[in-house]
């Protein structure tokens, strides 16, 4: 099946019951599906007048307590920020997919991980961060969708799945387990009627600035918490690699090729693939620097995630970049080329 | 009144080789909307289907200055526009006259952009916004939109055991932009090629903001032959579905009165969209869209006689 109706799959086997879906290509497909098989579920789809509605109305589906969830592409994604801060703020579970695509601005539909940043770095405004997951296969669209939403109600965080063109619209073998494992805590915070009990509040504003200081350091907590837990990541050939490939969703596949064809001209090339984008393998990647590997990182970007693979190492091993903008995707060779020179 | 010869004098307004599907009929409006001017013209459009296919860089059939932004602002952009055309007026830099028109599908228009055409009209920019309506997001492939007629199928509004198609009527966008009090609202239909340019004389005649609600049959999502094209646009006029009328400073006038009015399922059962509506079972669901539009059509009748 698609990536995109992987995704879908997931999420209703996830028990996402309320989704709020708004048409841009390279998601329609999680819209249109979700139109099929949310009603079938028991559950809500809505297609929403924008993406602004479309989180904020995963806003309020989420403060009722119930596993809720919105998709989009770029530039939609962009117009949710807003209302992501609001939920990372007032400290709401809820999962959004972000297909990404060309940018900036109207870009093209072409697959790119330009994304990187917005997605890792918070966003919108404020001191918040999403859960990151970044799926390389369709069979990731699905499982990665399903802990997406476990370690949003873990975390009461919103989570991210930063997917891509490629990886959205691909099609793959997929296995559907009978039953996926659904981690869905108590929500004693949840506002879903106060009778027996004192009132909820859910809400992102506190203007005494103790309060908000606390809430803040409340919300960091839980970042380290996830920084020490929720890592994840995949590595092939790294153990006698002198040149190690890192790179995420699609980009890794191909990376993988990349590696196999380096060695094949004789050069020791492994491959790093983050799984977590946030929290990032930071860690084992300093391992890996203080065990003498070079690094080149290869996105669909001008450079983000190098970034943060310069921050792990700090320093310790080189770090270089090879990046294709613009909806270009580097063939294995392409990649290859670049490793041995 | 536009006459035929003198509007063939003008040239083509809109460069061939642009990317719309055969049989579209936005081509159509777009070039009958252009011809109706007579000062230069700064055009606009929101993303879409009209968008996405006329100005594929480097490309552009546009022979006007055009620009573009995104999905759910092209009133705010052309109000930017036309903000910056107003200075350089009164800076005394400019002083020719220039009309400004923007476009937008009915997603752009009914649903993402409402709040930016709501603003565009009420502070009263010199401009004419054109919403042609094809009444789903067809660009992103046949979604529905608040513009989408009830029980129509759409890629999000499946035909089911349960549920068949879209379950709201669609949104009088029209009605809403008369209730901003501009100087001029219309609804026009491209087949009326002589009413459409008219209206849009009229529009740009006036000084402040006006509305024209286009209705632009697709072939693609609404699934007829391309040659069709006008004959859906004359059937949606013909059945009072889509009636053709303007509102100038508040007075309302219908341009169209249908002397027998087309049964509504005569427009509906050739396009696939509706084909469940015909099957044993759903006599009912015909008769209420039916209902529908003869309740529109009599409150619009009204309308006019009251002045």
């Amino acid at each position: 099946m698609k990536g995109n109706e992987a995704l879908v799959r997931g999420a209703i086997a996830a028990e996402c019951r309320a989704f709020f879906g708004y048409p841009i290509t390279p998601q329609n497909e999680v819209p249109e599906y979700m139109s099929q098989y949310m009603p079938d579920a028991g559950g809500v789809f809505i297609q929403a007048e924008s993406e602004v509605a479309a989180i904020n109305m995963v806003y309020g589906a989420a403060s009722a307590g119930i596993r809720a969830m919105t998709s989009s592409s770029s530039p939609g994604v962009s117009l949710k920020m807003e209302g992501l801060s609001y939920i990372a703020g007032a400290q709401l579970p809820c999962v959004v997919a972000n297909v990404q695509r060309g940018g900036p601005g109207l870009g093209n539909i072409a697959p790119a991980q330009g994304d990187y940043f917005q997605a890792v770095k918070g966003g919108g405004h404020g001191d918040y961060r999403l859960l990151v997951l970044a799926p390389w296969s369709v069979q990731e669209m699905h499982d990665l969708t399903v802990l997406a939403f476990n370690l949003a109600d873990k975390y009461r965080n919103p989570a991210m799945i930063l997917s891509d063109a490629i990886i959205g619209q691909m099609l793959e073998a997929v296995e559907l387990p009978d039953k996926v494992e659904n981690c869905i805590p108590q929500k004693p915070w949840a506002a879903n009627g106060a009778k027996g009990r004192g009132r909820n509040y859910i809400t992102s504003l506190y203007i005494a600035p103790e309060t908000l200081e606390r809430i803040n350091l409340d919300i960091q907590a839980k970042y380290r918490q996830a920084r020490k837990h929720e890592v994840r990541y995949q590595e092939f050939m790294v153990d006698d690699a002198d040149i190690v490939l890192v790179a995420y969703g699609c980009m890794a596949r191909i990376c993988r090729t990349a590696m196999k064809l380096s060695r094949e001209k004789g050069c020791k090339v492994g491959l790093f693939r983050p799984i977590s984008l946030f929290p990032f393998p930071s860690e084992r990647l300093a391992e890996l620097a203080a065990a003498g590997k070079r690094f080149m990182v290869v996105e669909l970007s001008a450079g983000q995630m190098v970034e943060d693979v310069r921050l792990s190492v700090n320093g310790a091993a080189e770090v270089d970049f090879y990046g294709r903008l613009g909806g270009i995707v580097p063939s294995p060779v392409e990649i290859m080329e670049q490793v041995v020179r | 009144m536009a006459n035929l010869k003198e509007l063939s004098k003008k040239g083509k307004t809109l460069a061939s080789g642009h990317r719309a599907c055969a049989g579209c009929t936005f081509p159509i409006i777009l070039r009958q909307v252009l011809a109706a001017a007579d000062t230069p013209l700064v055009c606009g459009s929101a993303t879409g289907c009209m968008e996405v296919t006329t100005t594929i860089f480097p490309y552009t059939s546009w022979k006007t200055p055009f620009i573009h932004s995104a999905f759910e602002n092209a009133a705010a952009t052309i109000s930017g526009v036309e903000a910056a055309y107003s200075s350089l007026t009164r800076q005394g830099k400019y002083d020719k006259e220039v009309k400004f028109i923007t476009f937008g599908g009915d997603g752009g228009t009914y649903d993402i952009g409402l709040q930016s055409l709501s603003g565009a009209m009420e502070r009263g920019h010199n401009m004419l916004y054109v919403c042609y309506n094809n009444e789903a997001y067809m660009n992103t492939g046949i979604q529905r939109s608040s513009a989408t007629p009830k029980g129509a199928e759409t890629t999000t509004t499946p035909i089911g055991k349960a549920r068949q198609g879209k379950q709201q009527y669609k949104k009088d966008l029209t009605a809403i932009m008369v209730a901003h009090n501009i100087p001029y609202v219309a609804q026009a239909a491209p087949s009326h090629w002589n009413d459409l340019i008219t209206k849009v004389q009229k529009a740009l005649a006036v000084d402040g903001p006006a509305f024209i609600n286009v209705l632009m049959p697709c072939r693609l999502g609404w699934s007829f032959q391309p040659q069709y094209g006008m004959q859906m646009a004359r059937d949606a006029v013909n059945s009072c579905y889509w009636p053709l009328y303007e509102v100038e400073n508040g007075v309302y006038k219908i341009n169209s009165k249908p002397k027998e009015k087309l049964p509504i399922a005569e427009f509906l059962k050739k396009q696939t969209k509706f084909r469940h509506m015909f099957k044993p079972g759903n006599e009912d669901k015909l008769a209420d869209l039916q209902a529908e539009v003869d309740r529109r059509w009599e409150a619009l009748l009204k309308r006019e006689a009251m002045g």
